[in-house]
């Protein structure tokens, strides 16, 4: 079925599915037997997917349509009503700045351009390393610690413009850790 | 009716005499126990971190005690919160316990016992003659907690920790005396929808009863959207059972087999919390076949919203349920008489739900007792912003704004001086200190142009920039309408970039007179109730704070200096310090520069107005200063830096 | 349709319809002319979107859509009260902010329905108070094989959108997106025979109120006569 779906496309849409988008098909080829074929489970199906593999594949939508009997325009059209899915895959450091009410008045949309700045990256998008991508959130619900700033899948309290450099550096810091922890094992192992 | 052998309320009570020797058996645990509260607020405040800090200095002090997690107190400013039961004292709360303070309480406290660590307490939990009570305060003393009763209390993950509380009691008593009984009590009682419109529950029930299609649904609206309300959340995470029994009251009152839980996808902790608690309550039969003996089933199961604000609009929630763009649709027909898949849907909030217990144990005149004649019950608030204690608070209705804000919440903070509270969130409004009267009703405060929304409150001072705040609530609806009618898409949107073009000092007075109309357009002719509200933030700041808007169109000025087109930061050289670097060091863009006489300065282009270097700045020089417009910067005979010195910088 | 007639009252004038049938076609067949874009003969559930067909009816606190509206007997209707014009008017001028205006090189001129509406409204067809709205669209979607797809001339009333989905077999055009980036979503491949159906189709474009959905046969004549039109008036122009 993935390959026919390939097949319909046109060159440059081909050549878009990379090695890594390929492999998530191949998965949610075997995950959606397990969904019953009822058009009312569409959004949960976007759902598992996009918690399963973090955002959703353009022929991953094809399949679903095809696996609850729909139109390719019905999945895509619920697909982009909701904020809840992406079609691009997240940083694996997702950065997520709260913009609900109480984090808005005590600036969190300054926050939101400390993070563009220190990451040289836009809302929405993602970095070119795939390291972190950021994205604005309506509310988290913890009001009383604004401003807040959701990291991965902590969320960090009282942030101000100046700890954006901390949190920023906290995960640069853990990478390098991680990194030569990694060497060393390597050069054990050898 | 006869009693039968085994009727529900035995068959509950059982288990409830089970759960109360197990909860017994913690309370009168031998060895301390520490819970710590643990909602999504709590570990946003570090909870898990002060759980590790507790583990690992038990173990290494060789310390037996036992850690139970527990939901949240609504005191969002003293997170995380932690109680302490140790033998031979109170049970003691505990505000802003991180890891550090977590070793000293079981270094200080739980190893020699002698102290209690008054410098972290709040208080105790029950009267004591050694310690202050959590009563001695007026956050608890002005309180009215019904619905939030257990909250923080009990542990969420444990039915049994409900059951001794008196849990699932409601529900076998609604099973004994039948579902028209239920229905009775919660008319009676006048229960009006915590939603935001405040229509009454039993009504609603009623109309869904008296249809005769079946089967019937009853759903728990839990996609709470409003930024800056958060109570839905902690219901949720606290005190899931309680939701599930008001569920299950509902749905017998109704006459529903199957039950929903529409909770949206940003609250990951309370859709698993109220998995599990599912599971449960299935396990003890207080869900799913025959319940307690009574022949009354319910299937219940947990949705998950994937994020749109307008489906917290009961028709475009059904839209959601069935794989559709979640659109609103016309009413009539309304979902009690046919909602999903053309059933009886009764859609209810989560606070309504979570009241309808306390209403079947206490009766309905006691809930009446509570509150106003035309609102009876209690209002729980998510009071946020420039408070002394922020957080949920659960007050009577009928209270004033004043007594929320200053009695129970504290007051404004750093003494300064209320302006004006946002309340009911998007689809609410800015009431000014001069309104702070008002009472707290669903009626009362529609006649002020606000209303009570989802509850969310937020109180600000003088440096919040009215304008702007219509501008984001605005922004926010005109990104959550669905798109389906013009009112709603392109009118919110013109509104929008009006109050835009106003914060960036671009805004025309004729334009004033174009939000009002566009405004009024949009509250009459829209469709659902997200357009219908949508304006409300508008008019009100319009109403109440017009000189604001005035200021910024005529004089370029922002009074609060908040909208950072209309303001600039300069440094005060008089009190500046020699020397200090505080505000260098803090700058993101390396805007603060040192000028010739070793003072600081600020170059205008590279600054983007973030305000860190106000905080950075020592308090003992205070010497950062905010004016609006531009060009209010004095002339401090600051010589810029010479391009030479600046390239030497930049090459450093 | 002679089933249950009942008798109503719009604008003093007494007219005979169906009881529970809606009231904006009864209007529109005793010929009381209702400004109305997203509505479509036959539709059971009509989207209730353009907010053009708001009426005053006895008995509601607030005007209504009288498309959505189902007729008892009795009903006393005003169409034409200050307040229904204005915000009729209203909800026009907010429609074409976001429209670019462009009528005489539109395919829909003279023909369109928001034209016909701006006469009986006394509205301008561009937009003056109001700021033009520029829509964060594509000029153009020519991607289908058999249709073409002006999304900034849009008016977003899911005429088409209807039409296609009551087809049997067929293409199923559906919107996208949200709030003001709705747009109708086009997936269309060579490979894919529903959008060979379309070729003798094109029912879309035949209820497309404006010029924002046309035949690409259609189209790209339309297209090469105006450019000749327009290299002609440049040569006269210059001659």
């Amino acid at each position: 079925m993935l390959d026919q779906l390939l097949a319909a496309l046109n060159e440059t849409e081909r050549a878009a599915v990379d090695e890594e988008e390929y492999q998530i098909l191949q998965a949610v080829v075997d995950e959606l037997p397990a969904f019953s074929h009822e058009v009312s489970q569409l959004i949960p199906i976007l759902q598992e997917i996009q918690g399963k593999h973090g955002y959703l594949p353009r022929l991953a939508l094809d399949m679903v349509a095809d696996h609850v009997q729909t139109t390719i325009g019905k999945v895509y059209g619920i697909a982009t009503f909701y904020n809840q899915f992406r079609f691009n895959p997240p940083g694996r450091n997702p950065i997520k700045v709260c913009l609900g009410t109480a984090c808005h008045v005590k600036g969190g949309e300054i926050l939101l351009e400390n993070f563009e700045r220190r990451l040289q990256i836009k809302v929405g998008e993602t970095s070119d390393d795939r390291e972190y991508s950021l994205e604005r959130v309506a509310c988290i619900g913890c009001c009383a610690l604004a401003p807040a700033v959701v990291v991965g899948e902590k969320v960090e309290a009282y942030v101000t413009p100046s700890k954006v450099e901390g949190i920023i550096t906290e995960i640069e810091v853990r990478n390098e850790m991680a990194a030569r922890e990694q060497a060393k094992n390597d050069a054990t192992s050898e | 009716m006869t009693q039968l052998a085994n009727s529900p309320k035995e068959h509950l009570l059982v288990h409830a005499e089970r759960a109360r020797e197990r909860v017994k058996e913690l309370k009168e645990s031998p060895v301390p126990v520490i819970y710590v509260g643990c909602a999504t607020c709590g570990r946003a405040a570090g909870a898990l971190e002060t759980i590790a800090g507790f583990e690992e200095v038990l173990k290494d002090n060789g310390i037996e005690a036992r850690i139970e997690k527990v939901g949240c107190l609504g005191h969002c400013y003293a997170e995380p919160l932690v109680i302490i039961q140790n033998p031979g004292f109170p049970a003691l709360l505990y505000q802003k316990i991180g890891a550090g303070e977590a070793g000293i309480l079981v270094r200080s406290f739980l190893k020699d016992g002698s102290d209690p660590c008054y410098e972290y307490l709040i208080g105790a939990l029950e009267t004591d003659e050694n310690f202050p009570t959590l009563m001695d305060y007026p956050r608890y003393l002005y309180e009215n907690r019904v619905v939030m009763e257990h909250c923080g209390l009990i542990d969420p993950d444990e039915i049994d920790h409900y059951l001794a509380v008196g849990g699932y009691l409601s529900l076998a008593q609604g099973l004994e005396k039948g579902g028209e009984w239920v229905l009775e009590e919660v008319k009676s009682a006048n229960l009006r929808g915590r939603g935001g419109a405040g229509f009454p529950a039993g009504r609603k029930w009623e109309i869904a009863r008296k249809v005769e299609k079946t089967p019937k649904l009853v759903i728990c609206n839990g996609d709470e959207g409003d930024p800056g309300a958060y109570m839905d959340r902690t219901l949720l995470e606290s005190n899931p059972h309680q939701v599930l029994e008001g569920l299950a009251l509902a749905a017998l009152a109704v006459g529903a087999e199957r039950a929903l839980l529409y909770i949206r996808a940003e609250y990951p902790l309370a859709v698993e919390i109220m998995e599990r608690a599912i599971v449960q309550a299935r396990g003890k039969n207080l869900l799913g076949a025959n319940i307690l003996g009574s022949g009354f089933s319910l299937e219940v199961s947990v949705f998950k919203g994937s994020g749109a604000f307008v489906c917290g609009e009961e028709t475009a929630l059904i839209e959601s349920l069935v794989g559709n763009r979640g659109m609103p649709q016309p009413r009539p027909p309304y979902p009690a008489v046919a909602g999903l898949d053309g059933l009886p849907t009764v859609i209810n909030n989560v606070k309504t739900l979570s009241t309808v217990p306390t209403i079947i144990r206490h009766g309905h005149q006691w809930f009446r007792s509570i509150g106003t004649e035309e609102s009876p019950g209690t209002a729980i608030f998510s009071v946020v912003g420039e408070v002394e204690y922020p957080g949920l608070v659960e007050v009577p209705m009928g209270v004033t704004l004043e007594h929320l804000v200053v009695d129970v919440c504290g007051g404004i903070k750093d003494g300064k001086e209320l302006k004006a509270v946002q309340i009911g969130g998007p689809s609410g409004g800015c009431l000014p200190a001069s309104l702070m009267e008002t009472v707290i009703d669903f009626d009362s405060l529609k006649t002020v142009g606000a209303m009570m929304g989802s509850g969310g409150l937020v109180v600000m001072n003088e440096d919040t920039c009215m304008v702007e705040v219509a501008r984001y609530f605005t922004d926010f609806t005109q990104g959550e309408s669905c798109g389906n009618c013009t009112f709603c898409r392109i009118g919110t949107r013109h509104l929008r970039d009006i109050l835009h073009s106003i914060t960036i000092g671009e805004g025309k007075m004729e334009e004033l007179t174009d939000l009002e109309e566009i405004s009024e357009a949009v509250i009459k002719g829209s469709l659902c109730s997200l357009g219908k509200t949508a304006p409300n933030p508008v008019l009100t700041t319009l109403r109440f704070f017009r000189d604001e808007y005035i200021a910024h169109i005529e004089e370029k000025r922002c009074p609060a200096k908040m909208c950072r087109p209309l303001i600039a930061f300069y440094i005060d050289l008089e009190p500046c310090a020699r020397g200090c670097d505080a505000c260098v060091a803090c700058c993101p863009t390396d805007a603060i520069f040192t000028t010739s006489n070793r003072k600081k300065a600020i170059d205008q282009e590279k600054c983007v107005k973030c305000g860190e270097c106000v905080y950075a700045c020592p308090p003992e020089y205070d010497a950062v200063r905010r004016v609006s417009p531009p060009e209010m910067i004095p002339d401090q005979g600051v010589e810029p830096l010479p391009d030479t010195e600046k390239e030497k910088e930049e090459s450093k | 349709m002679s089933d249950n007639l009942v008798t109503i009252t719009v604008d003093d004038q007494k007219i005979t319809a169906p009881v529970g049938s809606y009231l904006l076609p009864a209007c529109l067949e005793n010929d009381i002319y209702i400004p109305n874009l997203c509505f479509l003969e036959g539709m059971d559930d009509p989207p209730a979107s353009c907010r053009l067909c708001l009426v005053d009816i006895e008995g509601e606190a607030v005007p209504v859509a009288s498309c959505r509206y189902r007729i008892f007997a009795g009903m006393v209707v005003t169409t034409d009260s200050e307040e229904i014009l204005k915000l009729r008017q209203l909800a026009f001028r907010l429609l074409v902010s976001t429209n670019d205006g462009s009528c005489r090189t539109c395919i829909a001129n003279h023909g369109c329905e928001l034209q016909k509406i701006a006469k009986f409204l006394h509205q301008p067809l561009k937009t003056k108070r109001l700021r033009h709205i520029d829509r964060e669209y594509p000029e153009l979607v020519d991607n289908h094989p058999f249709l073409v797809y002006e999304p900034k001339k849009c008016v977003l009333c899911g005429r088409c959108v209807h039409v296609c989905g009551q087809l049997e077999k067929g293409y199923k055009l559906d919107f996208a997106n949200r709030g003001m980036d709705t747009i109708v979503s086009f997936f269309s491949s060579d490979s894919d025979p529903a959008s060979h159906d379309c070729e003798t189709c094109l029912a879309c474009t035949e209820v497309c109120p404006v010029g924002a959905l046309s035949s690409k046969v259609k189209w790209t004549s339309f297209v090469a006569e105006l450019e000749m039109k327009s290299a002609q008036k440049h040569k006269g122009g210059q001659g």
